[in-house]
């Protein structure tokens, strides 16, 4: 079980699943309601509900898939570390020199002759060349060990404990993180909650480019701390500002349509015509004993399928007001009429009221989109992002290099040379060392009495 | 000289490169090669004299909308393949990486891709765009690189006549296409997924939130995780491994384009 939870395979396996199903939930739209699935994908409605696709990354089965990947990489690494410190050592499985590679042989002849016969010489040749040389002698056997590029044995293991990091800073973030929508007109104030001190908008100003396009949105905002000032700041895109490890941020901007004032132009039956300015839920008196109340304001007046009235977006596309006029607290009027189609009033109840009515112009108040934010899944991700970043440049740019060579009278040298990216281009690099070794003298002692390989 | 103009010559160069390049393969032992290196050079300078000006005449930098990243990104590809030509030598792949960049520069001279300079929203104005776009480009250039040389090791036959000297590219390719994702590897995960993530935490206060682009980052990203562990399984290396670098790009590609165009998300200024 433990050997099947740190194992490569199960670690491909889980790329694998984790790939497709992140793939689905980028073509599945996701949040929508049951009724949306059933609607557009009736065969499948019943699958995308049981396994909670509809909100596809915070599904049971894409979070276990996570949390055995989590598993996958803690386990591979604890498999992992023993073995690299052990390689680090220089406890390394010697193959012997007969069973190597043929372009094996030529070197490791050279140097065990080498190490036999001048150690001091190589391991000079080998610090020149940056390696850290390691020589044992014990009782006629010499070992050496010169490695270079260390970092480059734990740049994967880096690259995991980043990847282990971020994850759990990922699953922080999912629990705790917080996130509080601010609207605010100029001049409001709202409390935060759990926290003791509140937030007023100031000033929301926005910059235009020549062409008239939106170049920024700024927020003057005040945090109030018992009603005082404790510091003033500008809120703009892309330039938070934090408090109290609250991140403020601006996110959009747009109009309290709920706090619109409308113009009308009433006309009566003796053709004499003004002008009223109301706001919404106002109530103001026209003549005496008629009342005008301006229920409701809608931007984007449009009927839903049981044909009520609803808002279709935020935008002014086709403003709409509902009027209701009383007479001696009986209710006499009650209607929509449109700015852009003053001939097509839409009423309810109209009695005997000889007045004509048209919205002339409107205006709404403009609301700053602020959001206070608290993650604290982000330091650990970004701590987390540099371990994995520092481990990727050690497993690609460093490459860990090692030599082993052993030798003892009347046995057969042992010899190791590896690189973890570059073999040919490190036994390329072992030949030109080769080149620059001192002259020895043939038939050597060692020699005597035994074989060496490929001479 | 103006932006268009650098365009063009570059674009006019780029395909001389390839020419001479393929005329490298007629005789042995031929001055192409050189003449096709030297052409390279002087077209990447023309096309960085290009991004240079329009980044002077905007204001901003040059990889706000499709046309200008697409150019962007031809640009790194043209970096990266004089890269690799310098330490690796790619002999014979030499122009049909070039094959690539004059497709790319056709794309982006097209008309299909609007070229004026509009004025940056507000979610773009910040120094994250210069890093993020950047590194990230740059990054997939390096992986455009491992697909046309895992695509070249996938076409390249065993031909029984000559046997060895097929097997012996084909390790070339197999190895080009490695060194180009533990290039383009690290660039991809420090520029798509970190420099991502810090700019979403400032201009959205969240550095993750699924968003369709950000997913694609990430599924780009775990098939070079991919790519990069079932190397080191036995048996994985060649034909698998060059089959993992070209979906992966693939899904690069996606993400570039595919997001902008099919799904809808936060992310489409592009
Ligand atoms: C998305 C997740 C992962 C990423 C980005 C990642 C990244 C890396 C990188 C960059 C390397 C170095 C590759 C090379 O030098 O060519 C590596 C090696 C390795 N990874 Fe992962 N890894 C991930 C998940 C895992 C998991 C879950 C396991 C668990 C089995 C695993 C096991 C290994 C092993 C055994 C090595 C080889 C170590 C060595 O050569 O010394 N990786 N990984």
């Amino acid at each position: 079980m433990i050997r099947f939870l740190s194992s490569l395979r199960l670690a491909i396996i889980l790329l694998i699943l984790i790939i497709i199903l992140s793939i689905i939930g980028t073509l599945l739209p996701q949040g929508e309601t049951p009724g949306f699935y059933q609607n557009y994908f009736p065969h499948w409605s019943g699958v995308i509900s049981g396994l909670q696709f509809d909100h596809l990354y915070r599904s049971p089965l894409f979070l276990s898939l996570a949390f055995l990947f989590l598993l996958n990489i803690i386990f591979c690494s604890i498999k992992q570390l023993p073995l690299k410190f052990k390689q680090l050592k220089g406890q390394i499985e010697f193959l012997p020199a007969g069973g190597q590679p043929v372009n094996h042989k030529k070197l490791a002849a050279g140097f065990s002759d080498w190490l036999w016969l001048l150690p001091n010489s190589l391991a000079e040749e080998l610090r020149k060349r940056h390696y850290q040389v390691n020589i044992k002698e014990s009782g006629g056997r010499k070992t050496l060990v010169a490695q270079k590029g260390w970092p480059g044995l734990f740049g994967p293991e880096f690259v995991h404990a980043g990847l282990i990091i971020i994850i759990i800073g990922g699953l922080i973030s999912a629990f705790f993180s917080q996130r509080i929508p601010l609207a605010l007109t100029e001049g409001q104030t709202v409390d935060l909650p759990g926290k003791s001190f509140s937030v007023r908008l100031d000033r929301f100003t926005t910059d235009h480019y020549p062409d008239g396009s939106v170049k920024n949105w700024k927020s003057l905002i005040s945090i109030i701390d018992r009603g005082q000032v404790k510091e003033q700041k500008t809120i703009e895109v892309n330039r938070p500002f934090k408090y109290d490890g609250l991140n403020f941020f601006q996110m959009s901007y747009g109009f309290d349509w709920d706090r619109t004032k409308v113009e009308l132009e009433i006309k009566d039956r003796s053709g004499m015509v003004r002008n009223l300015g109301v706001t919404v839920g106002e109530r103001v008196q026209i003549e005496p004993e008629i009342n005008l109340r301006l229920l409701n304001f809608i931007p984007d007046f449009g009927l839903d399928e049981k044909g009520q009235p609803v808002g279709r977006s935020a935008e002014a596309n086709n403003p709409a007001a509902l009027i209701q006029i009383s007479r001696n607290g009986m209710p006499v009027y009650l209607g929509w009429i449109f700015y852009d189609h003053p001939d097509q009033a839409r009423a309810y109840r109209q009695s005997d009221l000889n007045l004509e009515m048209s919205l002339k112009k409107f205006e709404a108040p403009l609301f700053s989109g602020l959001e206070a934010a608290s993650d604290p899944g982000m330091n650990p991700v970004w701590l987390g992002s540099a371990v994995l970043f520092l481990g990727l440049l050690a497993s690609f740019y460093f490459n860990f290099c090692q030599l082993a060579v052993r030798v003892e009278p009347s046995e057969r040298p042992l010899f190791l040379a590896s690189s973890r990216h570059h073999q040919t281009g490190f036994y390329q690099e072992l030949e030109r060392l080769l080149e620059s070794r001192p002259a020895i003298a043939k038939n050597s002692a060692r020699k005597k009495g035994r074989e060496t390989p490929d001479e | 000289m103006n932006e268009s103009a650098l365009q063009l010559a570059s674009f006019i160069i780029y395909f001389l490169v390839m020419l001479s390049g393929f005329a490298s393969f007629f005789g042995s032992k031929n001055k192409w090669p050189v003449i096709s290196y030297y052409l390279a050079i002087s077209g990447f300078i023309i096309q960085s004299a290009s991004l240079l000006v329009r980044t002077l005449v905007s204001g901003h930098a040059p990889f706000t909308n499709m046309y200008e990243s697409i150019n962007f990104l031809t640009w790194s590809c043209v970096l990266v393949i004089i890269i690799f030509e310098r330490k690796f030598k790619l002999d014979k792949a030499w122009p049909y990486f070039w094959l690539i960049i004059v497709a790319l520069m056709a794309l982006v001279s097209s008309p299909v891709l609007p070229k004026n300079i509009t004025p940056l929203v507000p979610a773009l104005q910040s120094y994250w765009l210069w890093l993020h776009v950047s590194v990230t480009l740059l990054g997939e250039a390096f992986l455009a690189v491992a697909f046309v040389a895992s695509i070249l090791y996938l076409t390249t036959g065993h031909g029984s006549s000559r046997k060895t000297e097929n097997e012996k590219k084909k390790n070339k390719y197999d190895f080009i296409a490695y060194r180009a994702v533990a290039a383009g590897f690290p660039l991809f995960t420090l520029g798509a997924l970190v420099f991502g993530m810090i700019w979403a935490s400032r201009a959205w206060g969240r550095y993750w939130g699924w968003d369709p682009k950000e997913v694609w980052s990430l599924i780009t990203w775990l098939f070079y995780a991919l790519y990069l562990h079932t190397r080191l399984v036995s048996g994985w290396k060649g034909k698998k491994s060059a089959l993992i670098a070209i979906i992966g790009f693939l899904a690069a590609l996606f993400t570039f384009f595919g997001v902008n165009y099919l799904i809808s998300g936060l992310h489409t200024y592009v």
